[in-house]
């Protein structure tokens, strides 16, 4: 686990488990928060991350674990003594109460006087920049802004601790991207620790500072999004951070090969895999490279003779579907430079040469 | 950032745990404890000695008493099958045909709920009776024409009119749930319409239908008004359980054929809840409604069968009326208010219709509230769940206890001053038993007896509003009541506005469930109709089945006038519960 320099645990998650019966849903869940840190708990539905955040919320009880916040020990401690704010990600707003009676829902509970509740609220429309819409219910705005609504509402009360539940799922895809910058913006501003569940990668990769990669009820992985993506230590996060070309082969410690069907790839021996021999080949698709018109193709290592099946424009880049004449039903991604595929004036059915830039390649342990 | 004691105990939950079994004792003192003074006085003679199953066995043996149990049956079959074929005629046309004057024809079906099934018999009476409109051809004027009204087509045609609207209800909702697109899909691959309605339209109101069988069945089955007046000498259960116990004083036999018939009512309760325990929705949140096309011979057909419907409600409503206006029906037919006198009749005057009135009142007010406050915490807390799911249970029973039944045992239960406890020589003191002989009793009653319909009512308007309301304000520190005053209620305005009016209506017009119940000194409109009518002087008892008619629906208008302002009002932020 990596300790970031100068900050300390806010939350500290020990051992925690949750279980119906025989049915697990968490198992033995080990994470520590850090102060300020934004934190995405990431996973295919099924997975446990909206379980782990409403355990921590404490509108779910676990079955076994510990929960510190703050030094404060809380696994116990029922929702309203908890200090967090929470945003579903249906919002729940009230819909009978404006925007402003929405955020200051909270604070009027509180024994404050109206002047200081003015004050706040104002700070908080302020600070989601929704002065003008004060009045509005929440049918009147827009998703975008019934989210910041909800954004503020949870913020009221000054929590430590700031909990966001697929918060922007329900919205369309310019929205959800500015409204990311503006998230993360307002966290760090405050210095406002946060989790935050998604199912998303691209969200989770541009908002956290850290990922929690979650399949199953257990944590896959934890690292930065660059660690992530560049050093997933399974397949199943190869997989789900980006995407990854699994090829199931034979691999042979002593000299660094790679035996897939008929072919070798060489391996970089930078790193030392100790796993049985029967293993997976893990290469992304921006990381394979066509040589079509390259001569001399006997000289280079890791390359396959593969045949085009599908072409997909996705903008900048081609995707290409390929397979190898002897398995067909296997496909392999590669991702080529639009003008490249242009100019080379490529078709399906057409025959190229790829190459596995040897240095990019990674090995997993095969547990098929 | 702030540092806080831990601490673990929450008074919020606390006190959420000892409403949940504040409620529950209740909901059991009310419901389901009664029963049992009721059961062991059928297995008891008169004198309270332990006999056995010999009353059941008498009864049995007595032709007269099992053929009014086979006479109940016959009489619930017959009705059920014709309401609910009515029902669906006239919920179809409302829902899927282009039927002309819809409006008017959705407004008046329902009008036959606020007459109650004493007044529908009594407005029969003047309609097909031996000096009936139609029995005697409008005074005369024409061939006349009887249908031996007292009996079993009395009966029948009574029940029907109770029981269509009800049957139509529930159809109308599950009609109006549909989906354009399955339509058009079926359209796409060349279905007939035969097969559409097979195969679209019946699955998908299936459940609709079951639940309006079982509520015509155990209506009808179980009915007291409509056999009381036009049943002649065929006799029914609810009507014997009257005489045993009014007539004979006979409170042993009363309560043997009270089992009688609360058990076949508990049964078709069971198949239907049974039946609906695989319920699911298949109409989702994203469904188009189906929108009829125009088919000038189905939507005439439609129009035919119901102006012809609608002629038979509004003819016995205009009878009744026009019985209560006429001096001596036929022989002087000149207007006058004489029969709203009730001065020199079994009646007591005003005394028993603002008895009433206030009854409806207190059971609309106190009804309600304790209702909503039992739907809310069944269906929005997670704590308890066993004791919640009993509250649930236990709440969706009164409607298969028949109202003689509920009375009969409401008065085993709380004339009681204190409970013996069984082998030991120790007595409780029975707090309940301080409602007996007072308003408070009836009131009770009628909570209990309509106690079903506005639960289930209830429980679908919260399940509709996002729970996580709830979460949230947890995790503003904001306590559940005020969330509760501050959100729920609200948002539920409109369903507690129809409950709080259909207590009131029913109230007016129940007889069944306080016919027992009803202090001397204290007497009911509905019962001095009874009393009247048994007195023969039925246009008397026809001037209070129109006040009774009048006032409920003057209720329902303000209802209607007030439920439209407050969704006027809340139309800003949109009831997210009307779509």
């Amino acid at each position: 686990m990596i300790k970031k320099e100068g900050s300390f645990k806010y939350l500290e998650i020990k051992n925690i488990s949750k279980n119906f019966g025989e049915t697990f849903v968490l198992k033995n869940i080990h994470l520590d928060v850090f102060k300020g840190e934004f934190l995405c708990l990431l996973g295919p539905s099924g997975c446990g991350k909206t379980t782990l955040l409403r355990i921590i919320s404490g509108l779910e009880r676990q079955t076994n674990g510990d929960i510190v916040q703050d030094g404060l020990l809380i696994s116990n401690s029922p929702t309203e003594k908890r200090d967090f704010g929470i945003v579903f990600q249906s919002y729940a707003l009230f819909p009978n109460l404006n925007a402003k009676q929405n955020i200051a829902y909270g604070l009027e509970n509180k024994k404050i006087n109206k002047k200081e509740i003015e004050k706040r609220t104002n700070n908080l429309l302020r600070l989601v920049g929704l002065e003008k819409y004060s009045d509005q219910f929440p049918s009147q705005l827009s998703g975008g802004q019934q989210q910041r609504v909800a954004l503020a509402r949870a913020m009221a009360l000054s929590p430590g601790l700031l909990l966001l539940d697929e918060p922007l799922s329900a919205l369309d895809a310019q929205v959800r991207s500015k409204l990311r910058n503006e998230i993360k913006l307002i966290q760090k501003k405050l210095n406002l620790t946060t989790i935050m569940v998604t199912h998303d990668q691209t969200e989770a990769l541009s908002m956290a500072d850290r990922v929690v990669v979650m399949e199953r009820g257990h944590i896959a992985q934890i690292g930065t999004p660059f660690e992530l993506y560049e050093n997933p230590i399974t397949p199943f996060v190869a997989d789900f951070i980006g995407k990854m070309n699994l090829l199931k082969g034979k691999y042979d410690k002593k000299n660094y090969v790679f035996y897939y069907l008929n072919n070798r790839f060489l391996i970089s021996q930078n790193t030392e895999y100790s796993f049985l021999e029967n293993c997976l080949l893990g290469i992304r698709p921006e990381d394979i490279e066509i040589i079509k018109f390259r001569k001399n193709i006997e000289k280079e290592e890791n390359i396959l003779r593969v045949k085009i099946k599908e072409i997909t424009y996705l903008g900048t880049i081609f995707r290409l579907t390929v397979v190898l004449e002897s398995k067909l039903e296997e496909n392999i991604f590669v991702d080529v430079i639009s003008n490249q595929v242009v100019s080379n004036n490529l078709k399906i059915g057409d025959f190229i040469d790829i190459k596995l830039k040897k240095e990019k390649i990674k090995l997993f342990e095969s547990n098929l | 950032m702030y540092f806080k004691k831990n601490f673990n105990k929450s008074f919020n939950i606390l006190l959420l745990r000892i409403l949940i079994i504040f409620v529950f004792i209740l909901v059991s003192f009310f419901i389901i404890i009664p029963l049992l003074p009721l059961f062991l006085k059928s297995f008891s003679d008169n004198k309270n000695n332990f006999i056995g199953l010999e009353n059941f066995i008498n009864y049995i043996q007595n032709p007269s008493l099992t053929q009014s149990f086979i006479n109940s049956l016959k009489v619930a079959i017959t009705t059920t099958f014709f309401s609910v074929l009515i029902g669906f005629i006239y919920a179809y046309a409302l829902t899927r045909t282009r039927l002309p004057l819809k409006k008017f024809f959705n407004t008046f079906s329902l009008f036959s709920l606020y007459i109650p099934p004493l007044a529908v018999a009594i407005g029969l009476i003047y309609i097909f009776g031996k000096q009936g409109l139609i029995t005697q051809g409008f005074f005369g004027t024409i061939p006349g024409f009887d249908i031996n009204l007292y009996g079993f087509n009395g009966i029948i045609i009574g029940e029907i009119f109770y029981c269509f609207p009800q049957a139509l209800i529930i159809l109308v909702s599950a009609l109006n749930l549909s989906d354009q697109r399955l339509y058009e899909a079926a359209e796409s691959l060349k279905a007939s319409p035969l097969r559409k309605f097979l195969t679209i339209t019946l699955p998908n109101i299936k459940y609709g239908l079951m639940n309006s069988f079982f509520i015509c069945f155990i209506l009808s089955f179980t009915d007291f008004g409509v056999p009381k007046v036009v049943g002649g000498n065929f006799n029914v259960l609810a009507t014997d359980i009257y005489k045993q116990v009014v007539g004979q004083q006979n409170f042993a036999m009363g309560a043997t054929i009270s089992i009688y018939l609360l058990v076949p009512s508990i049964l078709a309760f069971l198949i239907d809840k049974n039946f609906r325990k695989n319920e699911a929705s298949l109409i989702s949140g994203k469904s188009i409604p189906f929108k009829p096309r125009k088919n000038l011979i189905v939507d005439s057909i439609m129009f035919i069968f119901c102006s012809l419907i609608l002629i038979l409600v509004i003819g016995v409503f205009s009878s009744i009326v026009l019985a209560s206006l006429i001096k001596i029906w036929p022989y002087d037919i000149s207007l006058s208010l004489q029969n709203f006198r009730f001065s020199n009749v079994a009646g007591n005057g005003y005394e028993p219709y603002f008895n009433t009135v206030f009854m409806s009142i207190y059971t609309a007010i106190f009804g309600t509230i304790f209702v909503f406050f039992t739907a809310y915490l069944v269906e929005k807390f997670k704590p308890l769940k066993k004791i919640r799911m009993l509250i649930y249970f236990f709440s969706t029973l009164p409607i298969a206890i028949p109202g003689l039944v509920l009375g009969l045992s409401y008065i085993l239960f709380f004339n009681k001053p204190s409970f013996s406890v069984p082998f030991l020589d120790f007595q409780i003191f029975n707090p309940f038993s301080l409602l007996y002989g007072t308003m408070g009793i009836l009131v009770l009653a009628n909570i209990i007896h309509f106690f079903t319909v506005c639960f289930i009512s209830a429980t679908t308007t919260l399940k509709q509003i996002d729970k996580e309301f709830e979460e949230v304000s947890e995790s503003l520190k904001v306590p559940f009541y005020k969330t509760f005053l501050r959100i729920t209620i609200p948002l539920s305005l409109p369903t507690i506005l129809e409950i709080g009016s259909y207590y009131f209506v029913n109230s007016m017009i129940t007889v069944s469930a306080i016919i027992f119940l009803y202090p001397a000194k204290i007497p009911v409109s509905s019962v001095s109709i009874v009393n009247m009518d048994d007195a023969g002087d039925t246009a008397s008892a026809a001037a209070m089945s129109t006040l009774i008619v009048l006032t409920s629906l003057f209720v329902r208008l303000i209802y209607e006038f007030t439920s439209r302002n407050i969704s006027k009002k809340s139309s800003v932020w949109i009831n997210p519960l009307e779509t």
